[in-house]
């Protein structure tokens, strides 16, 4: 339950300051911008479909997790962050060859973070997980 | 690993839910578990059998090409 709450709360949070972000007239609208609110909206979307999967768990009476939910995660987790040690490599590599300041680059480090995460848990529950 | 889930619980007519409700997991794990696309820890396996009043080993058997 306190999951589930944490999981509804963060993306509150990220959609709020997305919205300050907006309303104080700081939005320069050029691509870059445009593609970070993008990674941002299908983040959020993918934390309010996993809070609310544990919703719809809670309401059929089923545990929020159980030995399989959390293989997943674990899997997941340990694939991402398998993953990412090249991504940040990767933005390491790039970081020399283009002008872009440090905050954007650990930004979009961050964000990449997040989506190599997401692909991943859409990996593991695509592929299964047979004899391990 | 192979496994007759769906034949059983189609036999005393449980749904998925009623199934997952029974061993204590979630309905996505029973959907997996027919797929074959999880293999249930010891404990999950021996449940499940106690539901259908079965050996693991009628429920759940091994196919040597799945060895890793």
């Amino acid at each position: 339950m306190k999951k589930m709450i944490l999981i509804f709360v963060i993306c509150a949070l990220l959609l709020v300051s997305l919205a300050v972000w907006a309303l104080r007239g700081k939005v320069a609208g050029n691509a870059l911008e445009l593609l970070e609110t993008g990674v941002i909206f299908i983040l959020v979307g993918f934390a309010f479909f996993l809070g609310l999967s544990r919703v719809r768990s809670h309401l059929r009476k089923e545990p929020s997790e159980d030995e399989m939910s959390k293989r997943v995660m674990t899997k997941t987790s340990s694939l991402a962050f398998y993953v990412s040690i090249y991504l940040w490599l990767f933005i390491m590599y790039i970081s020399d060859r283009i002008t872009l300041p440090t905050h954007s680059l650990i930004g979009a480090g961050i964000m990449g973070m997040a989506l190599v995460f997401l692909f991943s848990w859409l990996y593991v529950k695509a592929a299964g997980m047979r004899n391990e | 690993m192979n496994n007759r889930i769906r034949e059983l619980r189609a036999r005393l007519d449980l749904s998925q839910l009623e199934l997952a409700q029974r061993v204590g997991v979630r309905r996505e794990t029973i959907v997996f578990l027919e797929k074959g696309k999880y293999n249930p820890s010891l404990r999950l396996a021996h449940d499940i059998a106690r539901t259908f009043a079965l050996p693991i080993e009628e429920v759940f058997c091994f196919d040597d090409g799945s060895r890793p």
